[in-house]
């Protein structure tokens, strides 16, 4: 299969407001791909729209090469912003519908809620949940038919933060599976920890698309720091990878060439007889890359 | 179908209030399908009589006339049903599950069918416990017997259910309009007690209307065609003739509103967002 999800040109108003404009997509199988953008920048409307909940003015998508759209769906877990649910039905009973829908087996319905740490409460009507638990039985609603797409809006919003270092855990779990996941989000932090790729929207126009590693640059700054560090800078000034040294009081910044990382300078420093006590390599945060994006669209 | 009404099934079977709605509906039929002698017998002891006649001889229960007095009094309990499927559809609007079960993997399409087969139950459920009642109280009371009355007249049980799922799919429509439930149950309680039936009388009776069109026009209101099915047929006890079939004109005026409900159903489910 060659894409999981296909987006072309699709365009959606609601009245004067353009909320989606022309945007397209493309997801391959195994891919994080992240979309990122401010509040009111279409994220939510663009997932509505692949899932057939909001009606697009314009434009096509395309499921697993062209699947009818309610077999996709099926095929697809999904979280959004608010768990739905009905209040008066345990959380059985509101798996059993989703089991239902999806023509899934109902013997997964106790493992899922082991699973998500709800199977002692699972015979309790889903209005005496805290926010997270509800949260959580979306998160097995999800999972139930062991879905290899997964589409997450806003998935850690609301809860705590030992809730949101789980959800974070599981995306990882999932997504070292093979699964593909689309997650729309605004917490750049998130996305930098679980995307492979991502796109950034600005008032529903797509302004960047690409790879997280290659949007954050060449890893080429690293901070090194030993017992003896007149002699370490004086032993880096002579090493071929080294571009820049800088000082920064008791460790020093070496902006290294092309090519070059910090393996090679502990390799370098080792056999010249110095020891680094700190050898530690400088990322670009995916929060400078984003707002240096949104800037450059102003 | 049958994948569409269980969808509904395991919404409403444990849910308390369909039971206490459904409870409540099928205890209003009995009492309107049993009462009768109980009433006449009370009319009796009141002393009340009809130009000499005893109440409690009153031919009510006898077949087949018993399934026309029975359907049209049925007919006012209807509500009930309205009501139940008011409240299933805003449940699904309220609690976001319309949404969310779209998302999950059903065509719009099969949420339309998976309410119009919870509606088509109801109807065959009430149909059912109709024609019971009518045959056990017949059974007793009825001064004639015999197959051939007993069977006679079965159209108007058809009327009934057919009344009751049009009925239904207005109150459908009016809560993906409305979309607060209180709301709507009000709205359709007066709409179908007061609202059309008094301009519907008026236009009828008064001196001013009566020799226009207007008693012509009123026959294509939607509760007023519905109501043109099954019309009162106590008028026949005090010697008035009555409508003891059901009108073809009235079928198909209904059957127009019925198409019209649903298009308009589709229209709303395919066109609105749900967020």
């Amino acid at each position: 299969m060659k894409n999981t999800l296909k987006i072309d040109k699709l365009s959606k108003s609601f009245g004067k407001i353009k909320a989606v404009q022309n945007l397209d997509l493309e997801v391959i199988p195994g891919q994080v791909y992240g979309i990122l953008g401010p509040n009111g920048s279409g994220k939510t409307t663009t997932l509505g729209m692949i899932l057939d909940v909001v009606s697009p003015d314009s434009g096509n998508f395309q499921w697993f090469e062209g699947m009818p759209n309610i077999e996709a769906r099926k095929q697809i877990g999904s979280i959004l912003e608010t768990p739905c649910f009905l209040p008066y039905l345990t959380a059985v009973k509101n798996l059993e519908i989703v089991a239902h829908i999806k023509k899934s087996n109902k013997d997964r319905i106790e493992d899922v809620l082991k699973q998500v740490g709800l199977y002692e409460r699972r015979n309790d009507k889903f209005k005496t949940y805290s926010l997270g638990m509800k949260q959580r039985l979306s998160i097995g609603a999800a999972l139930l038919s062991d879905p290899p797409v997964l589409i997450l809006d806003e998935p850690t919003n609301g809860l705590d933060p030992q809730g949101i270092a789980e959800v974070r855990q599981l995306i990882v779990d999932i997504a070292s599976q093979g699964k593909t996941i689309l997650i729309a989000s605004h917490l750049l932090d998130e996305v930098q920890k679980v995307c492979t790729h991502f796109c950034v929207l600005k008032q529903g126009v797509k302004i960047h698309e690409g790879a997280v590693s290659d949007t954050l640059g060449e890893i080429n700054k690293v901070e090194v720091k030993s017992e003896n560090n007149v002699a370490l800078i004086k032993l880096l000034e002579k090493f071929e990878g080294t571009e820049k040294i800088e000082n920064g009081g008791s460790s020093f910044n070496i902006t290294l060439k092309a090519g070059f990382n910090a393996k090679h300078i502990n390799e370098y420093c080792f056999s010249n007889g110095i020891i680094l006590q700190k050898l530690n390599t400088h990322t670009n945060s995916l929060e400078k890359e984003f707002l240096k994006i949104l800037k450059d669209h102003d | 179908m049958i994948r569409a009404l269980k969808l509904e099934w395991l919404k409403i079977k444990n849910y308390r209030v369909f039971w206490i709605l459904i409870s409540m509906y099928l205890l209003a039929l009995l009492i309107i399908a049993s009462g009768g002698a109980l009433f006449l017998q009370w009319l009796k002891s009141e002393g009340a009589d009809f130009n000499g006649i005893d109440p409690t001889i009153l031919p009510i229960f006898d077949f087949p006339d018993i399934w026309q007095n029975i359907t049209y009094l049925g007919s006012f309990a209807k509500v009930f049903v309205a009501f139940i499927v008011i409240i299933s559809v805003n449940n699904d609007l309220t609690y976001n599950t319309l949404r969310q079960n779209i998302i999950d993997g059903i065509s719009k399409k099969e949420y339309l069918a998976s309410k119009m087969m919870m509606i088509i139950v109801l109807a065959a459920i009430s149909t059912l416990f109709v024609f019971l009642s009518g045959l056990i109280n017949g059974l007793f009371y009825s001064h004639v017997l015999g197959v051939d009355v007993i069977f006679d007249k079965m159209q108007f049980l058809f009327a009934y259910f057919y009344e009751i799922i049009v009925y239904c799919t207005l109150a459908f429509l009016l809560s993906l309009i409305i979309k607060k439930s209180g709301f709507v149950i009000v709205a359709l309680f007066l709409y179908t007690f007061m609202f059309e039936p008094i301009p519907v009388a008026i236009f009828e009776n008064a001196p001013y209307f009566k020799d226009g069109i207007m008693p012509q026009v009123v026959q294509f209101f939607p509760i007023k065609a519905l109501n043109n099915l099954i019309t009162v047929p106590f008028g026949r006890y005090v010697f008035r003739e009555i409508q003891d079939y059901i009108s073809i004109k009235s079928f198909v005026i209904s059957l127009g509103w019925f198409v019209f409900y649903l298009g308009s159903i589709s229209f709303i489910l395919n066109k609105r967002d749900l967020k």
